[in-house]
């Protein structure tokens, strides 16, 4: 199997959902009597072509990089950890508590606490269903579903009481201090945040693809049983994994947190959530590294030009929803299986050796 | 007393959709077909029967559409994750993502944030069986729901015996079970799998359509509310039992019902009383798994559950 035809059918694996979703959504937005390249175009410029609307897709980007390195962790070895959402919600939560209650703090101090607190918090919420998968077998998509429910009653309960911020006209908690926040580049929203995911990033990428772990993580994703038959201990492995998952997910709650929300609302992630973004994120981009940079950057595009198609057509921004919805759909299924083969003149070749 | 009635009748209301849910989710459970579309299954049903409600209040025509766009999503399913093999668990969550997205592209157009059925009195659906309604406890359990209620519980029974004493049942398990001897006895297993997902979005509708028109008279986009998710923590804890599975739904009704008529008296923690279905199900689930495996000794890889 040559390199340059894996990379090719892995590009048009992915290519081709998105303009398959995209001709779709085309066409509703025909249906409703809207010009679907005019749409289009206004989300294209408005998130790449001006310098503010890009730095904004960079900083919507760096959460979902964040999640989208959570999911595929533990995706690529099989593990459906559902629970990134969760993860990130309550990891978010209490950085921002930090962040709110510790005041007179060195700004790099505190933001060291506020993600040392995320990241402790997203770890905490994932040790459950990693400890129930290993230890009692128990199915981690179903319990960590179940979880991401709960954990966002229980965060709704915690901020409508115990730290509601009874100043603010609606259900959120206080502010955090200006300690805490990370201050923007120039007009954009940019900030270290996407500095820090890039670092991150680039960890993982050195983790997923160098290391023992990396090659134990695609090990046991291929055959659970063989890794197991061949020394690997998947219970530990698969506990390791969410951990890593979890942190991951509270780093970018936390961040998420200090460069944009910077208090706790019923609507922290949005709809359908930085997790379940993240989700899409890592499918669209094949569970690596390089692909979920491409792909967060893809997706936080949608997500800046989504906000402008309200503002200078009358395209519901559902439309964009829709759309991902559509490309998830897409890419469940590989238009291109792997024996598809790409280079004519090997197979020929093949043909004349056999012919010999 | 009134609270011991309010609860018992809570229990049947809250089950119902779950129930319908899991009976229609075992079949795609037992032919080895990860469904976990139900959840964006039952809001489509839901969607589609309060939407056609709204504008025409014929409740016939309202829940023939709800079944039969919620049989599109479920053929959808099965073109994607059957028959080009798609990963299921990626098809189901296109299609979560899908059914409300549809449904708040709509109600955007609308321009609401909800659909609210004013021309509909929900109270007219609710059928009060004369004498039993006036026994105590038994009266609240048995009469004064809508009929999608009735049919579900009903419907416990008379998937059992789909399930186990027709042809189709045994055919549907022979699929789950091990595919490659079904095929080699002839055995269309596609078709199989197909029709038990169908199946599985046929009551989908029903449950959503149960949930929106019958109950509530409303539609928002996050009403169902993880049902769907949570029927299929039932039917793993009931490995695709019909009645066993039913019990953990009714589990949960029970829990749901708690919550709601206790707040009432928990003041500021009342939100906490949402939480406690979600655990008791997580709890289950890990004591079903704990027990099933006590005397597996193997040091253990597991990737089927």
């Amino acid at each position: 199997m040559n390199k340059k035809g894996n990379i090719l059918r892995n590009v048009i694996n992915s290519v081709l959902p998105i303009l398959l979703a995209f001709v779709i959504g085309g066409i509703v937005i025909a249906c409703i009597g809207e010009n679907p390249l005019e749409t289009y175009w206004i989300l294209l410029k408005k998130s790449f072509l001006t310098s503010t609307g890009f730095m904004n897709t960079l900083h919507y980007a760096s959460p979902l990089i964040l999640t989208g390195l959570a999911i595929a962790v533990t995706f690529k070895a099989n593990l459906y950890n559902m629970g990134v959402e969760g993860q990130m919600l309550l990891g978010g939560f209490f950085a921002g508590i930090a962040g709110a209650y510790i005041t007179g703090m060195n700004p790099l101090v505190h933001k060291l606490i506020c993600f040392a607190v995320g990241i402790l918090c997203g770890m905490a919420f994932a040790l459950i269903p990693a400890l129930l998968k290993a230890k009692c077998k128990v199915n981690e998509m179903v319990v960590t579903l179940m979880l991401n429910y709960a954990m966002a009653k229980a965060l709704e309960f915690l901020s409508t009481g115990v730290f509601r911020d009874l100043s603010s006209g609606y259900v959120a908690t206080p502010t955090i201090q200006e300690s805490a926040m990370f201050s923007r580049f120039g007009r954009s929203r940019l900030t270290m945040f996407f500095v820090i995911a890039i670092i991150v990033l680039i960890i993982m990428y050195i983790v997923m693809k160098k290391s023992k772990l990396g090659y134990e993580l695609t090990a046991i994703g291929k055959n659970p049983e063989f890794a197991e038959a061949a020394g690997m201990n998947v219970a530990k492995k698969t506990i390791i994994l969410m951990l890593i998952s979890g942190a991951l997910s509270g780093i970018a709650g936390a961040g998420y947190m200090m460069s944009e929300q910077f208090k706790y609302t019923l609507s922290f992630s949005g709809t359908p959530g930085l997790g379940w973004d993240g989700m899409l994120i890592a499918l669209l981009g094949g569970h690596s590294p390089g692909g979920i940079l491409i792909a967060a950057i893809f997706y936080a595009a949608l997500k800046t030009g989504s906000d402008n198609i309200n503002m200078y057509t009358s395209v519901p921004k559902e439309i964009v929803a829709l759309i991902q919805g559509l490309i998830i759909l897409f890419l469940a299924v590989k238009f291109i299986s792997e024996r598809t083969n790409f280079s004519f003149r090997k197979k020929s070749a093949k043909k004349r050796e056999g012919a010999a | 007393m009134e609270l011991l009635n309010n609860i018992l009748y809570d229990t049947v209301y809250h089950s119902t959709p779950i129930i319908l849910c899991v009976i229609g989710g075992m079949f795609a459970y037992k032919a080895n077909v990860l469904n976990i579309a139900l959840e964006g299954m039952m809001l489509n049903g839901a969607f589609v029967a309060t939407l056609v409600m709204f504008f025409t209040g014929s409740l016939p025509l309202a829940i023939l559409l709800s079944i039969v766009t919620t049989l599109i999503y479920g053929l959808v399913f099965s073109v994607m994750g059957i028959t080009y093999k798609g990963n299921v668990i990626v098809v189901g969550l296109a299609i979560n993502l899908i059914a409300p997205a549809i449904a708040g592209f709509v109600m955007k157009m609308m321009e609401t944030a909800n659909i609210n059925l004013t021309n509909v009195n929900i109270a007219n659906f609710k059928i009060n069986i004369p004498f039993v309604k006036d026994i105590p406890i038994i009266g609240s359990i048995l009469s004064g729901h809508p009929p999608i209620t009735y049919l579900a519980f009903i419907g416990i029974a008379a998937f059992s015996v789909l399930m186990y004493k027709t042809k189709f049942g045994i055919y549907v398990r022979v699929v789950g079970e091990n595919e490659d001897s079904a095929k080699s006895l002839g055995i269309k297993t596609n078709f199989y799998k197909y029709a038990a997902v169908l199946i599985g979005a046929f009551c989908c509708a029903l449950a959503g359509v149960n949930l929106s028109v019958e109950r509530l008279g409303l539609y928002t986009n996050d009403m169902t509310a993880g049902r769907g998710f949570i029927a299929i923590a039932a039917i793993y804890c009931g490995q695709g039992r019909p009645v066993l599975s039913s019990l953990y739904a009714i589990l949960f009704g029970v829990a749901r019902a708690l919550a709601v008529n206790l707040s009432i008296y928990a003041g500021p923690a009342a939100g906490l009383f949402d939480i406690i279905p979600y655990i008791i199900m997580v709890t289950v689930l890990a004591v079903v798994s704990i027990v099933k495996y006590k005397n597996v000794k193997v040091r253990g890889f597991k990737n089927e559950l």
